[in-house]
């Protein structure tokens, strides 16, 4: 690619709008979040040995770390995530998902996006992550694929 | 308890739509550079007149119902104001534009007079809103922009009661209150919940859309003290800043585009699901969902083809049973709508018939009549299917809550 082609235009450009300007980032600490996410794994493996699917889900869900920089955190709370959707008996899903707050439903849509656009996820749990999407729509609509959508406090 | 009245006015999105004060005649774009002015003759709309001066598509139009003035807002930066004058040489009545000086240097986005109509304001994709007013000296509008802190294009506007306060809903994913106090104009507004003192541009609140989609449109309750706005990503707000309170209500369905209030209580509010929806509640109470204006099982439209998805109303599932319905016609009838085959235009009938009224996006929700101060009992809505078409607000069929969960069992009995 020629050089002039890698040129940042904004920074010629008084008004510009940069990203931290329209939606707030992740206030907690990288390293925290990354001990909280290590913290919830273990609290999540503990609930799966004892069958709690709902509890791990909410456990995983609440407060999950946001924002550009914290991509260990990320990384960590969706490989927990992956093991609770992948434990989970099929006919269980419908009534765990409608057991969660409609914060946790949309938290969730954004990572079973995220899983499925990682490069290579598809293979691995692709029919996986496409059941949930399947029985999340039927539960929280359209709606929340759009929220999923537009948030850019991305997980 | 009466139905919709529906008019097909075009097979073109309508842009927006403005009725005079007895509803005897609308102003419309039909995705134009020009506004077309229908006259009811009973009940038929016939095109009476062509407003013509603008070089670029208009966006919005707002006709004062007590000066009968027209202005308008389109791509071209511009903004006019239409008054009906005698023409010199015949005698007959005509429109006359007067231009207003915005100093804007994108599109006008969206336009409102003033409650008092002295004043108007014009949203802008130049992270600007211009409040206009007349000066006889120069015989035009002048503007004064509120600029701050505004980062984004401007997709909505809409003037407090009191003829000062404006809020605004942007693409920065933000809802503000803003005051656009004009010295000439306007008298020193009584205190109200937004605030005392209210120089020009004081921002008195800013509330953000709770999972970042644009504000796509804004409105102050009846008595001005309560605020509501609809956002891109699926959610309608309600703000009491005296609490202060932000009642959000996620939707199932996809986001709302247009709102209304018809009461202190209630607010009607339409977009890309092509039905108007009710919302309801107070500051103690909370705010939901009550209900649809759009009757499915009222609308004669798509016949029997329905009767397999137990009728009852849901927020997602028409959408959802309207492609279930191509593959089933496709799989049983052998009808199909492959490339090639004559497709349905807008409004038009065919497999991929949706069972709401609107066959596409409502874009333009406005009051049509009303009993009382802030008491609206018809809403009249517009689209991207050409149609307008005005509903009794107390004609309310609740939304099932089981939502599309309800209906997927349905289908997979079948």
């Amino acid at each position: 690619m020629d050089a002039f082609r890698k040129i940042d235009i904004d920074q010629y450009d008084e008004d510009v709008l940069p990203d931290s300007e329209l939606f707030p980032t992740d206030p907690r600490d990288p390293s925290t979040l990354l001990t909280e996410a290590k913290q919830k794994a273990a609290a999540i493996r503990n609930n799966l040995s004892k069958g709690d699917v709902a509890g791990a889900l909410d456990i995983v869900l609440s407060d999950p770390p946001y924002g550009p920089g914290v991509d260990e955190a990320k990384n960590l709370t969706l490989q927990t995530l992956v093991t609770i959707l992948n434990t989970t008996k099929s006919t269980d899903i419908p009534p765990i998902l409608k057991s969660l707050s409609q914060d946790s439903q949309d938290t969730l849509m954004k990572y079973l996006y995220k899983g499925m656009a990682l490069p290579g996820w598809g293979d691995v749990s692709g029919s996986v992550l496409l059941g949930w999407h399947e029985k999340l729509t039927e539960v929280a609509g359209t709606g929340c694929i759009v929220r999923a959508m537009t948030d850019r406090r991305l997980v | 308890m009466a139905a919709p009245e529906v008019f097909n006015l075009a097979q073109v999105p309508i842009t927006s739509h403005s009725f005079n004060a007895d509803r005897t005649r609308v102003a419309v774009s039909l995705t134009s550079n020009d506004v077309q002015i229908f006259d009811r003759h009973g009940n038929d709309w016939k095109p009476t007149e062509v407003l013509s001066e603008h070089d670029k598509q208009i966006t919005s139009i707002d006709w004062a119902p007590n000066s009968n003035r027209i202005v308008t807002s389109a791509q071209d930066r511009n903004a006019y104001v239409w008054q009906q004058t005698p023409d010199p040489q015949t005698g007959h009545l005509i429109w006359k534009p007067t231009l207003v000086l915005l100093r804007i240097n994108r599109a006008a986005t969206y336009v409102k007079w003033s409650p008092n109509e002295d004043k108007f304001a014009v949203a802008s994709g130049a992270r600007a809103i211009a409040i206009c007013s007349f000066d006889p000296e120069g015989d035009w509008w002048v503007s004064r922009l509120l600029k701050k802190p505004i980062r984004s294009t401007v997709l909505s506007v809409d003037w407090h009661p009191n003829n000062v306060l404006l809020a605004a809903g942007s693409a920065d994913m933000k809802a503000r209150v803003f005051s656009a106090y004009i010295k000439d104009v306007d008298k020193r507004p009584a205190p109200s919940v937004w605030g005392e003192k209210l120089p020009f541009n004081t921002i008195c609140g800013e509330y953000a859309s709770p999972s970042g989609g644009w504000v796509h449109s804004v409105g102050f309750s009846p008595s001005g003290d309560v605020l509501a706005f609809a956002s891109h990503d699926s959610t309608i707000n309600i703000v009491y800043p005296g609490g202060p309170a932000i009642h959000t209500i996620r939707m199932t369905t996809l986001p709302l585009v247009t709102l209304a209030w018809t009461s202190e209580e209630s607010i009607v509010a339409a977009g890309h699901d092509c039905q108007p929806f009710v919302f309801s509640g107070n500051a103690q109470s909370g705010w939901q969902l009550v209900g649809s204006l759009d009757d499915p099982n009222a609308n004669k439209a798509s016949g029997g083809s329905r009767s397999g998805f137990g009728g009852a109303p849901s927020p997602v599932g028409r959408l959802q049973s309207s492609a279930f319905n191509t593959f089933r016609n496709a799989d049983s009838r052998g009808i199909s709508s492959s490339p090639g085959s004559p497709i349905s235009g807008p409004g038009g009938s065919g497999e991929s018939e949706l069972f709401t009224i609107h066959q596409n996006t409502i874009t333009n929700i406005r009051a049509y009549e009303s009993v009382g101060a802030g008491q609206v009992t018809k809403v009249s809505t517009s689209g991207v299917d050409g149609k307008l078409v005005v509903w009794d607000v107390s004609n309310v069929t609740p939304v099932s809550a089981g939502g599309l969960a309800g209906k997927m069992g349905n289908l997979s009995l079948r």
